[in-house]
């Protein structure tokens, strides 16, 4: 019983550890890296990574913390993030149940379309809490590339988001047959 | 049964989650740019500051060649501006380039010729936003070295924009190109007076002025400094880059070209606006 509490503590901490790696990379490093004036999210790719494997409790927990991690540094309103990505990890995570099976290619998939998806949802809750600067046809651009962006990222943050929000238990072999094993 | 409560559970989870966003969003917005989500904001901005000025430090020549290859489009206009500063460079080869570039910078900061009198703080660009819906930069200052809010920030060509939050040792700068950001302006040819607003995901600001106005390509723009303007007067704004003007329109469309290109510029000032002992 015991043991279990600490494996779950040691996830915690994992995904702690991958929470402030990614603020780290995405305020201080990617800012550096931009193509065509957009950078990628690595907070959303790691949200549809843990709500792809975990499903949409985790995925949506996750999220939320992912992005209001990622609005302590922007200039919109704190907690709007965090609802896009909370809701992306949810949609996410429900639809994870309809993948039946994983080629090589699920992973930059999920990564381009669930940015595509949260920055469709950050634009328009943006848009309803004042930010209607964000409702132009210029941010379904920015959208757009961005999700390109993610989909590249999407193979190396998958792995990690997956390492990070793994359980405490063995693994079993469908969950090794996914992306990011 | 199980399968009920997991779908149960995970709804709560979910509405929680949400009210808690809607809460933060509600305060945040009620705080007017103050309050605890500020402290907060503040805090962790402190917080990166070091890590942000180290990988800054270590990243600045990666950025350059990264910049050189990502904007393609730029190539032709950047070569012109390279082969004069090659000729400019010809027997001063012991020189560093870069270094050269930052004391250009920081001289022409010292000695702005539109705003002689203004006191300010000179800062180095360090960071530009994470984010991909707003135009920011950060500084390496803060409210220890006397940057406030709503400081208006020059580079040694023009505005930049202006201070929107500012911590103890970091400020966020909203630049000219946000969709957020409105500049009282005049144009330099005609004196006739607009906004010019910055446009999401474009390096290109927009003035709507009325069809009868002269305005052609190249036009330079300036603050207008109408009295309680957030921006000092004459300060040079950007060039116009094209006219849109169609037969019956109510107005013509201008696109205008910022004069300071901030993805290159490493120093800016930040000046004090209005000065201090002035009126109101």
């Amino acid at each position: 019983m015991a043991a279990a509490g600490g494996r779950r503590l040691i996830r915690v901490g994992r995904l702690l550890l991958l929470l402030i790696a990614i603020v780290l990379v995405q305020t201080a490093v990617l800012p550096y890296a931009r193509v065509f004036g957009v950078v990628p999210d690595l907070g959303l790719v790691a949200t549809v990574a843990i709500a792809y494997r975990e499903g949409p409790e985790m995925g949506s927990i996750f999220g939320f913390a992912a992005g209001l991690s990622m609005d302590l540094f922007l200039q919109t309103p704190l907690g709007l993030t965090a609802l896009a990505f909370a809701l992306t990890g949810y949609v996410i995570g429900i639809l994870q149940s309809a993948l039946l099976r994983s080629t090589w290619w699920v992973t930059p998939l999920l990564g381009g379309l669930g940015g595509i998806l949260g920055g469709l949802i950050f634009i328009g809750i943006g848009a309803i809490v004042g930010q209607e600067q964000l409702f132009a046809l210029r941010s379904l651009r920015v959208v757009l590339l961005s999700g390109v962006y993610d989909a590249i990222v999407a193979p190396v943050v998958f792995p990690i988001a997956a390492f990070a929000a793994r359980g405490p238990g063995p693994r079993t072999g469908s969950e090794m047959s996914r992306p990011g094993w | 049964m199980a399968v009920y409560r997991r779908a149960s559970r995970r709804r709560s989870v979910l509405i929680l989650l949400v009210l808690t966003s809607i809460t933060l969003i509600t305060l945040d917005a009620r705080g007017n740019n103050g309050g605890v989500t500020r402290t907060v904001r503040d805090a962790a901005r402190d917080s990166m500051a070091p890590v942000q000025s180290a990988v800054d430090d270590v990243l600045s020549p990666v950025n350059d060649w990264f910049d050189a290859v990502t904007r393609s489009s730029d190539i032709k206009q950047e070569n012109r501006v390279l082969r004069r500063e090659l000729a400019e460079a010809r027997g001063q080869a012991a020189e560093s380039l870069g270094a050269r570039r930052e004391n250009k910078e920081l001289r022409a900061l010292q000695h702005l010729p539109y705003a002689p009198d203004l006191p300010g703080v000179t800062a180095q660009v360090i960071a530009a936003s994470p984010g991909n819906f707003e135009s920011t930069v950060a500084l390496d200052k803060g409210t220890d070295d006397g940057i406030v809010n709503a400081m208006p920030v020059v580079a040694g060509d023009g505005l930049v924009g202006r201070v929107v939050q500012a911590s103890h040792k970091r400020a966020t700068v909203l630049l000219l190109t946000d969709a957020k950001s409105g500049v009282s302006v005049r144009l330099g040819t005609t004196g006739d007076r607009g906004v010019l607003n910055g446009r999401a995901g474009s390096n290109l600001l927009r003035l709507e002025v009325e069809p009868d106005v002269v305005v052609k390509r190249g036009d330079l723009l300036f603050t207008s400094g109408l009295e309680g303007s957030v921006f000092p007067a004459n300060i040079p704004v950007g060039r116009v880059a094209s006219v849109k003007s169609e037969p019956g329109a109510i107005e013509q469309t201008i696109l205008v070209r910022p004069l300071v290109d901030v993805g290159r510029a490493s120093f800016v000032r930040a000046l004090e606006w209005p000065p201090r002992g002035a009126g109101g």
